[in-house]
């Protein structure tokens, strides 16, 4: 009733510096994960061991991006495990029979994109809930991927392809190259185009977003849809990094892409979340398991390390935001 | 008995960078009913929260029948006998009446463990029994309508031997005759000795339950006012400081037809005809449910036309969906801004752009300068003004919500204006601002439909006014026949001319 009654009253940031300050609180909190681990662990910030880092990253980020559109949305994807490993049998299938990279490549993406489709089809007009539509999905994408290779992997993927992802230009391994591309693309995405003001919109408000005249569905199934592109891109990092497609690959996934987008200030109701902050979540995600990794800690108090960072990252979240 | 029943005394709030309330002292009787008043922003909302424990003051006591208080939470406020009734009732919709009633507070058996429910029933029952014995405690407070919600709310109060009632614009959701009803409870709580604080924008309603007045304004007690010798006129130039000009209707309708309705119908709405000039204003009315907004929503494609035609300048236009809408010019200002008009977290310019953000895009991207230049002449044309506007828009008041959606369908390029309850929780200042904008729309050549519950404001805005009455037309009213009785009495369907029950209008 009576808040502020005009703008005047009381000086706050504008919201462009409002996100950045956000952004520089993760990037904070990143800072000091590396100072401890600078400590902690002599090898850690070496160059090497940096771009170490970013490449471990890298699956994760690609994941998270897609995840952070869909939760700004309002929604949520479960299914990108499955739809990753979907795509990556399908790729690999195709790679292993011959057919040229780029197309198998290309299929692979649509593949992720149809996968994606389904998500958003099922969502914005079936009037499903995200959480129970993608829920279903990772089940069955996961039976698709499970029941279309037999259970066995798919190996033998050629050389040609895997020297797409394992190269490096200028030192750089391009898989992370790829998806600082993708990033920008993501957040120019976001910060220029409609599509990026609809997916606030409609995340913002449904209603009052319908009533301006925004595509809601549209909006929804762009979201599902890059998602599940990203997705098979991710798992095609992981493909040309192994050389082999398992049926069982992105096996939770999805957690540590809502994690990343979460830490990077995604609400999940929807209507928040910021490009760089994600990025900035999955290479906290990556450092942690890197640095524990370095300093020989077992794999239990690293998963445990895991699940408290993301919850003081949101009690911090909490605390600094206020209400609401 | 000299010891008023409470007492603010130099209440000051601060929080960082702005001085919500200043030395605010007044004194409230056992048994009066005494008003709290004062535009959005005024500090009622930061008074009633130090009084309710949820706010500490900066300085200054708090005094419940002489003795000073000290409220850490809202926890120790209602034990000193201060029950708060939200204008957003605070009630679990599964719950029971009883259970709501004796929410954090159950009777309960087995050290703590069992809750007795047939006790809680039973002394539920019996408190209601003396303010609305129709209300069942064993139902489900969901099954409840708004009105009886707050009767339950009050009823918990007395239950809790509540010595001081504060209600929170009671009466935003309930009928004129509900209102009757929570008027002749308000005056049993007095009766009882109950002092009541009541807040409301409802000046009508102010003047027929309570008997004194506090205004405030930018945080200070500006005066306070003995209803039964003042005017309503005198109580608003205290609240808005100035006295607001006697406004008076300006037409600027022409002949041209620029929108025809011809037996329009949907689920809400039947064979609804009407045609529209350019430069109009018309106004809709009738009771809720009426269908009044229906109509609007009908042609800003929000509920689907199930029959009949829209036509557009000779053009019949088919609307399906609000995109379509407003395509062909028509932008629709829903009555729940908060609800279907903001996206609450995007700054005031994203907020204007919404509806045209093809318009401004090149190659796909949006060209965010043009965006911004846009954005800040059409918010100067709506008396916004143009800065801050990167801040989330749920940080501004009604008043300027209402005028960056007003902003947000110029920006679309509308020349028709469908408005739902233009000032629907809107202050009385910023409520004139919003006319003079409407006669500015209808003045610059836009066709605009008005529909409002409020009489004064349908006569003050209209040319020509429908009457809706179960979904259709009843009648039509010119300019020169518009009185408040006249258009009661079709609204209710005794259309002798004489004024019918003023049920569910706000006159």
């Amino acid at each position: 009733m009576s808040d502020t009654n005009t703008a005047t009253k009381s000086p706050a940031p504008s919201r462009a510096i409002a996100f950045s300050v956000r952004d520089a609180g993760t990037l904070i909190g990143l800072l000091i994960i590396f100072g401890i681990f600078a400590v902690l662990a002599p090898d850690f910030l070496t160059s090497r061991n940096l771009i170490n880092i970013l490449q471990q990253s890298s699956i994760n980020a690609c994941l998270a991006l897609g995840m952070t559109l869909v939760i700004i949305s309002g929604g949520i994807d479960l299914s990108v495990g499955p739809t990753a490993a979907v795509s990556a049998v399908i790729t690999a299938t195709l790679l292993v029979s011959g057919v040229p990279v780029p197309i198998a490549l290309v299929g692979g993406l649509v593949i992720g994109a149809l996968c994606g489709l389904v998500n958003g089809l099922l969502i914005a007009y079936a009037g499903l809930q995200p959480f129970i539509v993608t829920l279903g999905t990772l089940s069955t994408y996961r039976a698709v991927a499970l029941i279309y290779t037999g259970g066995n992997p798919v190996l033998g993927v050629p050389q040609s392809f895997r020297a797409l992802f394992n190269g490096s230009v200028a030192g750089i391994p391009n898989s992370v190259v790829m998806v600082a591309i993708v990033a920008v693309l993501a957040w120019v995405l976001l910060r220029k185009t409609p599509l990026g003001e609809y997916l606030m919109a409609v995340g913002g408000n449904e209603e009052a977003a319908y009533v301006a005249g925004v595509p809601i569905a549209l909006t929804k199934i762009a979201a599902y849809v890059i998602s599940g592109v990203l997705a098979a891109l991710a798992s095609m990092i992981l493909i040309g990094r192994l050389g082999a497609a398992e049926p069982i690959l992105g096996n939770l996934w999805e957690l540590d892409a809502i994690a990343a987008s979460a830490i990077g200030g995604a609400s999940l109701m929807g209507g928040k979340g910021s490009v760089a902050g994600t990025l900035l979540g999955a290479i906290i995600l990556g450092s942690m398991r890197n640095g524990l990794t370095l300093m020989n800690v077992q794999a239990f108090y690293q998963l445990l390390a895991t699940g408290l960072i993301i919850l003081v990252a949101m009690m911090i979240d909490r605390v600094t935001r206020g209400r609401g | 008995m000299n010891v008023s029943r409470l007492s603010f005394e130099g209440i000051t709030k601060e929080f960082p960078g702005v001085k919500a309330l200043s030395s605010v002292s007044f004194e409230i009787a056992p048994g009066e009913i005494h008003a709290l008043l004062g535009e959005n922003g005024a500090g009622k909302s930061t008074l009633l929260k130090i009084l309710s424990g949820v706010y500490r003051p900066t300085a200054g006591d708090v005094r419940v029948d002489g003795v000073a208080q000290a409220f850490r939470n809202p926890d120790d406020a209602r034990r000193a006998g201060i029950a708060m009734i939200h204008q957003e009732l605070q009630q679990v919709p599964n719950l029971t009446v009883a259970q709501n009633m004796f929410l954090g507070n159950s009777i309960t058996t087995l050290g703590g463990l069992v809750v007795k429910r047939r006790e809680q029933e039973r002394r539920a029952a019996e408190v209601l029994s003396m303010i609305d014995p129709g209300i069942d405690p064993s139902q489900p407070i969901s099954s409840l309508r708004v009105a009886q919600r707050q009767v339950v709310e009050i009823a918990r109060a007395l239950l809790n031997k509540a010595r001081i009632v504060a209600m929170d614009e009671p009466t935003s959701s309930l009928t004129p005759a509900e209102f009757d009803r929570l008027a002749d409870i308000i005056r049993g709580l007095s009766a009882s000795g109950v002092a009541v604080i009541y807040v409301s924008h409802k000046l009508d309603e102010v003047f027929s339950v309570c008997q004194r007045a506090s205004v405030m304004r930018d945080g200070q007690l500006v005066g306070i006012a003995d209803l039964a010798s003042t005017r309503p006129d005198q109580v608003v130039a205290m609240m808005v400081g100035r006295e607001l000009a006697n406004e008076q209707h300006q037409s600027f309708r022409t002949e041209e037809v620029t929108m025809s309705l011809s037996g329009v119908s949907t689920q809400r709405i039947r064979n609804v005809s009407f045609d529209l000039h350019r430069g109009e204003v018309l106004g809709i009315a009738g009771l809720v449910g009426a269908g009044r907004s229906e109509v609007l929503r009908a042609i800003g494609g929000v509920d689907r036309i199930t029959s009949g035609t829209v036509t557009l300048r000779g053009k019949p236009l088919s609307i399906s969906r609000p995109r379509d809408a407003i395509n062909a010019g028509i932008g629709f200002l829903p009555e729940e801004r908060k609800r279907e008009g903001i996206i609450p977290g995007r700054s005031v310019t994203s907020n204007v752009a919404l509806a045209s953000l093809p318009a401004f895009s090149r190659g796909g991207i949006i060209q965010h300068s043009r965006v911004r230049k846009t954005a800040e002449t059409l918010l100067q044309r709506v008396n916004l003004r143009p800065f801050l506007l990167d801040r989330p828009i749920r940080l501004f008041s009604g008043g300027n919500q209402q005028k960056a959606i007003i902003a947000r369908w110029l920006a679309a390029g509308s020349k028709f204006l469908l408005f739902d309850e233009p000032t629907r929780g809107i202050d009385i200042g910023a409520k004139s601002e919003i006319y003079r904008l409407i006669e500015q729309l209808a003045k610059e050549g836009h066709s605009v439909i008005v529909v409002s519950s409020e009489l004064p404001e349908i006569i003050r805005l209209s040319d020509r006014v429908l009457i809706m009455r179960d979904g259709a037309v009843a009648a039509e009213l010119a300019r020169h026949e518009l009185n408040e009785e006249t258009i009661v009495a079709h609204a209710v369907g005794t259309a002798s001319g004489k004024s019918g029950r003023e049920e569910q209008f706000n006159v």
